[in-house]
């Protein structure tokens, strides 16, 4: 049977015309347009004229790599912080591992209230009760990535296969059996990967915070950028890069050795998570 | 395991499932429940392990009713052993640690340590020796189960699902999709025991394996007894007499 072509709702036009104004209205209100790009473009010009030569310096050089160190020391320190919170948040708001409502709900809004105060906020709450350094820029990254790792993760383990673990509970598992040996070990490899993920996120994040008393390079970056020393600015920039990609980089040879990895969707240009087993 | 149901009935969905079920099942008897594919096994299965609460009759396990209460409930489902069609084992960790998982309820914080490092408790070395030659899954232990074949995973269902000397094994369809060797040699093992079998299967060659044939339609038992040959027929599958089933 042929079916009949479906007309477009009578919404659909008048939504259409809301959404274009409201865009319109937003870009305008805001200032973006040619007229702030060429009133800018002096100062872009300006600055971008003095990043060259990057300046490499003995001694900058020298307290670059320290600086680079402390970021790198920061996204992992996080990263633990962050898992060691967020994992068992994960746990006990994940559906499928049923735990007590009233805990679920306390583990939810906990999660929910970590990952909604930005990193800088977090950062200059810390700055201002443990002081400047790489410590506020843990704690502040940490418990934000707690939030996240508690959402991500949780929704990584409610995509388990139901059938092993009801085969579970209908033998007599407990709760905690069926989370430990059914749910857990199925979505492990994807939280391995959702972890490398986070701290890929830790190592931006820690740059960020650092322009407000956080540590690492992020301190740097900002102590260069308010004394206008653009050359010193840029080699900070390339060592940025080069932290991130690193990261990056090994953060895919990890996901692929724990047996998670991404790749293209054919046609797509998108990236993916492909999700397969570990031996254990 | 004795087994009563006694004028079960159940709804999913608005929709009758099981009417006016009334079956016993005696210690150790091995019991073929046929029928095609909505007829009401599964579900009947699912009553008897307290997953499904029939909205009329009893269920009656060793004179237990196992919706009384949640400790009768563990207490008879710690006592069943399951293997289902798709074999639900899980992946991502060995065919060994799934089958020790079978018996987590009894395990000591020592134990939990034991299997997690990949070790066997010691209390449960001998039993899994036995399984393992008896089930002839040796070589696949240390193996991840995403890496078996369809037949071992299959192998190690059953012998996850006997581990724990179940007194009650049910078996969900669980030669389905099996060849015609695979199949027979999924039953034997399942039938080794001694334990209470309750299997299902829409496959008469399956069914006739066992002593005793219980034929669901539309969810109300039309035959139960033994299969003595094609007069059966009639009464298993009515119109239709199954010839496609037996060929």
């Amino acid at each position: 049977m042929i079916r009949p072509p479906r007309s477009r709702p009578r919404w659909s036009t008048p939504l259409l015309l809301v959404v274009i104004a409201a865009g319109v209205w937003s870009l305008a209100e805001t200032g973006v347009g040619s007229a702030s790009l060429l009133a800018g473009w002096e100062g872009a010009a300006k600055m971008i004229g003095g990043l060259l030569p990057p300046d490499l310096d003995p001694e900058l050089l020298r307290q670059l790599g320290t600086a680079a160190l402390e970021t790198v020391q920061i996204s992992i320190a996080s990263l633990i912080l962050g898992a060691a919170f967020g994992l068992p948040l994960a746990v006990l708001i994940a559906g499928n591992i049923e735990a007590p409502r009233w805990l679920s709900g306390l583990a939810r809004l906990a999660a929910t209230t970590l990952r909604s105060v930005h990193e800088l906020l977090w950062a200059l709450i810390f700055v201002a009760t443990v002081g400047l350094g790489p410590t506020a820029g843990v704690y502040a990254i940490g418990l934000h990535s707690a939030g996240v790792i508690a959402k991500l993760c949780s929704e990584q383990l409610e995509a388990v296969d139901p059938a092993p673990v009801e085969a579970m509970r209908i033998t007599g598992g407990s709760r905690v059996t069926c989370a430990l040996l059914g749910v857990v070990p199925q979505a492990r490899a994807n939280i391995a990967s959702q972890l490398l993920y986070q701290w890929e996120c830790n190592i931006r994040s820690s740059v960020v915070v650092g322009f407000v008393g956080g540590g690492g390079i992020g301190e740097a970056l900002g102590i260069s950028l308010r004394l206008f020393r653009y050359q010193e600015l840029a080699t900070l920039l390339c060592a940025v890069l080069l932290i991130v990609a690193a990261v990056d980089q090994i953060s895919r040879l990890i996901r692929a050795r724990v047996g998670a990895t991404t790749y293209a969707i054919p046609g797509t240009g998108r990236r993916s998570l492909l999700i397969l087993g570990r031996r254990t | 395991m004795r087994i009563e149901l006694r004028d079960i009935h159940v709804t999913l969905a608005d929709r009758p499932v099981l009417t006016e079920v009334g079956l016993s099942f005696r210690e150790g008897e091995q019991v073929a429940i046929l029928g095609p594919s909505g007829a009401g096994k599964t579900t009947l299965l699912r009553v008897i392990v307290g997953a499904v609460a029939p909205q009329r009759g009893a269920v009656l396990v060793d004179g237990i009713d196992p919706h009384a209460s949640r400790a009768a409930l563990t207490m008879l489902r710690r006592s069943i052993g399951c293997v289902r069609q798709r074999d639900d084992l899980v992946r991502g960790v060995t065919a060994r640690t799934n089958i020790l998982a079978s018996v987590a309820y009894q395990w000591r914080l020592r134990d939990w340590g034991s299997v997690l490092l990949g070790n066997v408790p010691r209390r449960y070395r001998d039993r899994l020796a036995e399984v393992t030659m008896r089930y002839e899954i040796a070589e696949v232990l240390a193996a991840p189960v995403e890496r078996l074949s369809g037949g071992q995973r299959q192998r190690v269902a059953v012998a996850r699902a006997v581990f724990g000397r179940p007194r009650l094994l049910l078996a969900d369809e669980s030669t389905s999709g099996l060849d015609p060797v695979r199949a027979t040699r999924a039953l034997d093992d399942l039938q080794y025991g001694g334990a209470t079998l309750i299997a299902t299967t829409h496959d008469l060659r399956i069914a006739q394996r066992f002593p005793r044939v219980i034929a669901l339609r539309d969810g109300a038992v039309v035959f139960d007894g033994g299969f003595t040959g094609p007069a059966d027929l009639r009464r298993i599958y009515g119109d239709d007499t199954g010839t496609e089933t037996v060929a």
